[in-house]
């Protein structure tokens, strides 16, 4: 079985990384992602990631896990993870699961993202 | 002193009397009572002939009303729905979120919460929280006098969604009773920032947003577009 | 074990073979398509298809993969979707250690069980060890 079908495309703008995941994801790409992210964070040194849920219309708690997850790693990586564009619906799910994510930075879109990343480089 | 009186044909007479009321108990209201003889017995066949002719009345009246009842019920059935379908109405307009400053969104709750209607609310808050891109949200329950559990963990609910969004939801105007039912459910408020009045939350979300400076407002001209002037 | 039957007058929409990961995300928008065509809010449609993710997660993971059904049926005069995963795994030994929420305090058995539950309108599950297990939810509003 061919493990890298689909790959999410990792964008890298000024100290930022930018991932924009637009696919259902099975759990095997959602960890794979994970890996892909840190190993990006390691590789050019970025200092925050910014990674849009807009088009997600599920956050399972799998996937939940993963990108809490890949928020703590990052972060002893000395790199700051935001989830952006959070569907409401996704959001109101996840309460009533009983998955709060805490730890793990959120904006409502990609502009108040970078300013809190900015916010958050500059204070080092 | 008794004085006898003659009754001419009492028996037969008598008899007839019998099968007339016997007919009227049986719900016949159309015999009556003919007297031919006036003698002692003619006032009381007289007398009950009236009386047939009172409840024949009073029968007849009796079916108007509860003909007019039957109206007024269907017209009640009618109004009934239309309330139902206002109310549904009502339930989408009532709780309108405004956003009444930059980067501050407001909705302002009035009267009874029923679960129905909080989802909504929730429902249409986070909407509006992403749509405008606020990251201030004050859900001003000043117009509530009381919640339910259901409703209460509603609110904290949208408290909770609205912090996964990326936004901070501040609850004013919390009533006495509506402190005591959210203490008995047991719920952790450390995590919810309130204020007892919507101004306070007003001049905190300012302050958050840097509009409020030593006690001065801010406002970015630049910022404003000529229809906002 | 109890078994966990059909009602006849029950519609089949759907039926669902879970053997890879593959199979999980494909049921999973067969579900969600289907709570959209039953009229369901965008949050109930999230609802459903959050539950049943994690009611797929545990078959694939832990049962062995299995089987889904998709019905469509009259639960207490609502128009209900009905989904059943039913696999012939292991088992669930403790059920109730399954059902108490992990989340939070650390405990409980990672299977996000109350969660789905918490989500759906009806939660129905049997399960043996070394038969199987068969759980169903169900949701209308």
């Amino acid at each position: 079985m061919n493990y890298n079908e689909k790959k999410i495309p990792i964008i890298k703008i000024r100290d930022y990384l930018i991932v924009s995941i637009q696919v259902d994801m099975h759990d095997r790409l959602a960890l794979q992602l994970q890996t892909q992210i840190l190993d990006e964070i390691y590789r050019t040194g970025a200092k925050g990631v910014l990674i849009d849920i807009s088009t997600l219309e599920m956050v399972d708690s799998f996937i939940g896990r993963v990108l809490s997850g890949m928020a703590s790693k990052a972060s002893i990586m000395d790199a700051a993870v935001v989830i952006v564009g959070m569907q409401p619906s996704v959001a109101i799910t996840l309460v009533e699961l009983g998955l709060e994510m805490p730890g793990v930075d959120t904006a409502l879109n990609m502009e108040l993202g970078m300013e809190m990343l900015e916010k958050r480089i500059s204070k080092d | 002193m008794e004085s006898n009186t003659t009754i001419t044909n009492a028996k037969v007479r008598i008899d007839h009397i019998e099968d007339v009321l016997s007919s009227v108990a049986a719900g016949d209201l159309d015999l009556r009572i003919e007297s031919e003889v006036e003698d002692d017995l003619t006032g009381v066949e007289q007398a009950i002939n009236l009386l047939i002719d009172d409840l024949t009345h009073e029968l007849k009246k009796s079916n108007q009303m509860k003909e007019e009842m039957q109206e007024k019920l269907l017209k009640i059935q009618d109004q009934q729905k239309m309330i139902f379908q206002q109310q549904e109405d009502l339930m989408e307009l009532s709780s309108p979120v405004s956003k009444v400053w930059d980067n501050i969104l407001i909705l302002p709750v009035i009267g009874t919460l029923d679960s129905q209607r909080t989802q909504i609310m929730m429902e249409n808050l986070l909407m509006k929280i992403v749509s405008t891109g606020c990251t201030t949200a004050i859900l001003d329950i000043t117009g509530v006098p009381t919640v339910d559990t259901q409703v209460a963990n509603h609110l904290l609910k949208t408290v909770t969604a609205a912090r996964l969004l990326g936004a901070e939801c501040i609850v004013s105007g919390i009533s006495p009773a509506i402190a005591q039912t959210i203490v008995h459910l047991g719920i952790n408020l450390s995590n919810i920032l309130t204020k007892a009045t919507l101004q306070s939350a007003m001049i905190y979300a300012m302050k958050k947003n840097d509009q409020l400076v030593e006690g001065k407002i801010k406002i970015d001209m630049k910022e404003l577009d000529d229809n906002q002037l | 074990m109890l078994e966990i039957v059909s009602d006849k007058s029950w519609k089949l929409l759907e039926t669902c073979p879970l053997k890879t990961e593959f199979d999980i995300v494909k049921a999973r928008q067969i579900v969600r398509q289907f709570a959209k065509e039953a009229g369901m809010g965008i949050v109930d449609q999230t609802r459903i298809t959050t539950a049943v993710s994690e009611l797929f997660r545990n078959m694939y993971m832990y049962g062995g993969g299995g089987e889904v059904l998709v019905e469509s049926g009259i639960i207490d005069e609502n128009n209900a979707l009905i989904i059943t995963c039913i696999d012939k795994g292991p088992g669930i030994e403790d059920i109730d250690l399954a059902m108490t929420d992990g989340f939070s305090s650390g405990q409980g058995m990672g299977y996000g069980l109350p969660g789905a539950k918490r989500l759906v309108d009806r939660f129905e599950m049997t399960s043996e060890v070394n038969k199987g297990t068969t759980i169903r939810v169900m949701k209308w509003k």
